[in-house]
């Protein structure tokens, strides 16, 4: 039996309704137990994820009086600083990472899809190429003559933000191309331009909203991994919350476990607020009635 | 809605509908500033380490690098990386998958995804020592986990069942705490994409739910699927400050014997680094060239 | 026999470093320093007589506070800042000596990488030829085989500060470019909370009692703190400062008895009972130990066989961006007051036995030091050799048996 969806069936609302009154729905039964299913599918992975994180709780309250740990970290400026700058550097990789990419996944598969494979290997490129090597390559390349960028604190941060975009290239490009293929791309383009939007218009009005999904999955890894970087940021001498981490981690024992809970939370808040504002107006056509 | 009279059927329709295509030159346009940022700041240190591994100590040409890639010690560390990252991906890809459909498509409360995702975000990069630590409070020798089952359950894992965290079973559990949400982020719009009347569609046409996944849901998801496992197979990998962390370096994993060889320490042979790492390489567009294989064949089903 | 070679090994030491001190009384008679000696050296020599109550607050026993050379400070000033790599805050109380220096001088200070390792430090200034921004480090704080090694790679300039000629001579380059800092010996950093049987020598550790219990502050293959590790093990049962292949053997023994734990321990580890016997310095078992401050207790021992002891050096970038910073930095690290501190972190200061008869060591840190008679301390032909064999088959021999 071959396979594949029948197109003809999709969005037919009508044809739905009628079959529903035709007593002919999906059993509420089945329905049930495999709500029951996924439910304990939820639970356990909820356990994973949590069980490490209360361990990790409880050891940072045995510090002398119990918030102590807290309490010394969240005096600490270095926390905070090195905190918003992480932060900071990995908002503006993500505008610069989608800036690139989108454009780029879109026009592979429109116009250069004999390319794709090519990109897709430069964009995983990344992935095996150790960091500690790509900084020293960074490093030996823009620290000397014709372009000393590392002279300079802006020229080392500039170069910071340029080493984040490269590595946060296989997600993002991998989000931007699934999201992509759910949605019939091509169409959607020569419908915009039929109607007389250009490519830029197309771009920004008709595509970047139906890709919302998948950049804000994007962003959300890209956000983390600059957050929690460590390597690259090291050897550029910056003041990011990776070699923060790494300063407290040395020789204290309660401080590391308290630092770690409280960046996680304070990430996963921030991801809140970007789910939030990603999810904006809800007037942008749903072209592809996802949900 | 998309219902438009095109074709919707196979991606090699692309190129036959050419849509207004201009010159070949104007084409490439598009993709220009991306090539230009990957040469600048991924392909000119990939160049270093090309140039780097046919080099040795003393900056002459040799492939001497090469040859000491094929003796048993760093066969066994590439054989480490490739097992530890293979059941990773194989596992973090289905629990991923089970995870994004429970909180997309399960019927579970909406709050939930949202609050799932930004997690996924999270947890995706809790990696290196903030988690090698978490794990040993919960699962070492005198962790959480390991007292509660030996005094509640009254299974002691490490003296009778010889489990120990520090060890590759264990460092495989500890990799999926940030495979796992990344396959949940990856998936998601695909998951995303299957749209509920295919679903309701297939039903009404009398299929079980087994005919559905067979037929309906897994081969249109089968290429994302793939290319998923892909990415947390060399997402694995490439990860290395948890195994170090965790082992101590006493599993040899390349991206460890990489940085060792690098970091100039005592066994500081800056060249084989190299080398190693152009064997990680290797290893990644031979893994992209199957995944490639796969797409072609599992994109039949797909428009 | 490996106790009386050691015995022999540090009386030669000893005897050693005894001469240079003897010798001069007043190491303002250094003609090699490149800075015209100052009032600092002038008041630190002489013997009981000058006051010392005041200033003993800061500089401890009859020793002045450091009085930076006028016109090395300002050369400094003009540089602005030093960029240091890979010195711990509680490593050696480096953290007081860095901000006593910043407050000395008024110079910002530039600290990199304080995880790193010795490798780590040389790398940096090799990655960093030309750049004279903040990622190249001026000053460098290696184990002791990588100075010979820096200077075949010309990585590092000679310094000579004005100190010199107190500092042993078995303990420094002749032409100046490294120079030793401070040694440690290896101990055992004990969580007493859990451990209540301490042991007390290397050879308890292979008691069954302490089974999934010990573990190295480091990775055998890398970090100097770790090969020492295992070479110590190896001194008290058959192996020698020569023979490092019994150290090997020990792990493999303490492994294959399910004693060792091969993970990177830090203070977090033993904190929380994981791994409630760590072998490390002295001064890092002992840093830790005030830092716990009794949550958990922790108890430094000192094995009372095979006490080995390890140095580390100094050095100077020969690309340094702010090389008169750097200058000003060693003058400040071997002064009496400089000393001092790292004595204070529980490091043994490597003037420590002319500064003794000089009668400028703080006592209150003096009283603190642990016993460690009958160290041994290698040298250098000797840690090539073990640090070779030790990372070569630490994999094969102890590695591959952990599953």
């Amino acid at each position: 039996m071959t396979a594949g969806p029948n197109p003809a069936f999709a969005g037919r609302g009508v044809v739905d309704n009628v079959l529903r009154d035709a007593g002919l729905t999906p059993s509420r039964r089945a329905r049930g137990l495999s709500k029951i299913l996924w439910w304990g599918v939820f639970v356990v992975a909820v356990l994973y994820f949590f069980v490490p994180l209360y361990a990790t709780f409880l050891f940072s309250l045995k510090a002398r009086p119990n918030l102590a740990a807290y309490t010394n970290t969240l005096d600490d400026p270095q926390f905070i600083g090195s905190l918003l700058y992480s932060f900071v550097v990995g908002l503006i990789t993500v505008v610069i990472s989608m800036a690139l990419l989108v454009p780029t996944a879109f026009w592979v598969r429109l116009r250069l899809p004999r390319l794709r494979r090519f990109i897709e290997f430069i964009t995983l490129l990344p992935f095996v190429i150790p960091p500690v090597i790509l900084v020293f390559g960074l490093l030996r390349t823009y620290s000397r003559a014709p372009i000393a960028l590392t002279n300079s604190n802006l020229g080392s941060d500039a170069l910071l933000v340029a080493a984040y975009v490269v590595l946060s290239f296989p997600y993002m490009y991998r989000a931007v191309d699934t999201g992509l293929r759910s949605i019939d791309v091509q169409s959607l383009a020569e419908a915009s331009q039929s109607l007389g939007a250009g490519w830029l218009r197309t771009m920004w009005q008709v595509i970047f909203p139906n890709l919302r999904v998948s950049l804000l999955s994007g962003a959300f890894l890209t956000l983390a991994i600059v957050i929690g970087e460590f390597t690259v940021a090291t050897f550029l001498a910056r003041p990011a919350f990776g070699p923060y981490l790494s300063l407290i981690g040395g020789n204290k024992a309660y401080e590391p476990a308290a630092v770690a809970l409280i960046s996680f939370g304070l990430t996963w808040i921030a991801m809140g607020f970007l789910a939030v504002i990603g999810r904006g107006s809800r007037t942008r056509v749903q072209v592809t009635g996802a949900r | 809605m998309t219902e438009t009279a095109l074709p919707l059927s196979t991606g090699g329709a692309l190129s036959a509908r050419p849509l207004r295509r201009g010159r070949g030159l104007l084409n490439w346009l598009g993709v220009a500033p991306f090539l230009l940022f990957a040469v600048a700041f991924l392909i000119i240190p990939t160049v270093y380490l090309v140039v780097g591994s046919f080099q040795d100590a003393a900056g002459a040409l040799t492939i001497k690098n090469y040859g000491d890639l094929l003796t048993p010690t760093n066969l066994r560390t590439y054989g480490n990386s490739i097992e530890i990252s293979a059941v990773t991906a194989i596992a973090g890809a289905i629990l991923g998958f089970l995870l994004a459909y429970a909180v997309i498509a399960g019927g579970l409360p909406r709050f939930l995804r949202s609050a799932l995702m930004t997690f996924s975000g999270v947890a995706s990069n809790f990696a290196g020592v903030p988690l090698a630590l978490a794990f040993t409070f919960t699962l070492g020798r005198v962790g959480l986990l390991t007292l509660f089952v030996r005094n509640v359950v009254g299974v002691d894992l490490y003296n009778d069942h010889g489990f120990s965290l520090f060890s590759k079973l264990g460092l495989e559990i500890v990799y999926l705490y940030f495979q796992f949400p990344l396959m949940v982020l990856i998936i998601a719009p695909a998951i995303d994409g299957l749209k509920r009347d295919w679903r309701e569609a297939s039903e009404n046409m009398g299929a079980s739910t087994f005919q559905y996944w067979r037929y309906v849901a897994l081969p249109i998801l089968m290429p994302s699927l793939l290319g998923s496992t892909i990415l947390l197979f060399a997402n694995a990998f490439g990860a290395q400050a948890t195994a170090y962390q965790l082992t101590g370096g006493s599993i040899d994993i390349a991206t460890i014997a990489i940085s060792r060889q690098i970091r100039g320490d005592v066994l500081f042979n800056e060249g084989l680094g190299y080398a190693l790492a152009m064997g990680m390489v290797v290893i990644m567009a031979v893994s992209i060239g199957l995944y490639s294989i796969l797409q072609r064949r599992s994109e039949r089903w797909l428009k | 026999m490996a106790r009386g070679f050691g015995l022999v090994a540090s009386l030669a030491l000893a005897a050693a470093a005894c001469t240079p001190a003897a010798g001069t009384a007043a190491p303002s008679s250094a003609a090699a320093s490149a800075a015209a000696p100052s009032s600092a050296a002038a008041s630190a020599s002489s013997g009981g007589a000058s006051p010392s109550a005041s200033s003993s607050a800061a500089a401890g026993g009859n020793a002045q506070p450091w009085a930076p050379d006028a016109t090395l400070l300002a050369a400094a000033k003009k540089e602005g800042s030093l960029t240091t790599i890979a010195l711990p805050h509680s490593w050696c109380n480096y953290g007081e000596a860095l901000s006593t220096f910043k407050t000395a001088t008024g110079l910002t200070l530039n600290e990199l990488n304080p995880d790193g390792g010795s490798g780590d430090e040389v790398n940096a200034i090799k990655s960093n030829k030309g750049n004279t921004g903040p990622q190249a480090p001026d000053v460098i704080d290696v184990g002791l085989s990588f100075g010979p090694q820096a200077v075949k790679d010309k990585l590092i300039q000679p310094y000579k500060v004005s100190t010199w000629d107190s500092i042993p001579a078995t303990a420094k380059d002749a032409n100046g470019y490294w120079y030793g800092d401070y040694y440690g010996v290896l101990a055992f950093e004990v969580n007493t909370d859990v451990v209540t049987n301490v042991p007390k020598d290397w050879s308890d550790l292979l008691k069954p009692e302490y089974k999934g219990q010990v573990a190295l502050a480091g990775d055998p293959t890398v970090s100097n703190q770790a090969i020492s590790g295992v070479w110590a093990a190896g001194i008290a049962s058959g192996g020698s400062l020569d023979n490092a292949q019994p150290g090997l053997d020990f792990f493999k023994q303490l492994n294959t008895a399910g004693n060792f734990v091969p993970i990177i321990s830090k203070t977090a580890n033993v904190a929380s009972g994981e791994t409630p016997i760590r072998i490390a310095w002295t001064y890092n078992g002992l840093a830790d130990k005030d830092k716990l401050a009794g949550n958990p207790n922790i108890q430094v021992v000192v094995p009372a066989t095979g006490r080995f002891g390890g140095m580390y050096v100094q050095a100077i970038s020969a690309y340094a961006p702010h090389p008169n910073a750097a200058k000003l930095w060693m003058e400040f690290l071997y002064s009496d007051q400089g000393q001092n501190l790292w004595l204070k972190g529980y490091c043994n200061p490597i003037r420590y036995d002319a500064m003794v008869k000089a009668g400028t060591v703080d006592p209150a840190a003096q009283a603190k030091l642990p016993d460690t008679s009958g160290t041994q301390l290698p040298t250098l032909d000797q840690i090539t050799k073990a640090s070779d064999l030790i990372t070569k088959n630490w994999a094969s021999q102890v590695g591959a048996t952990v599953k």
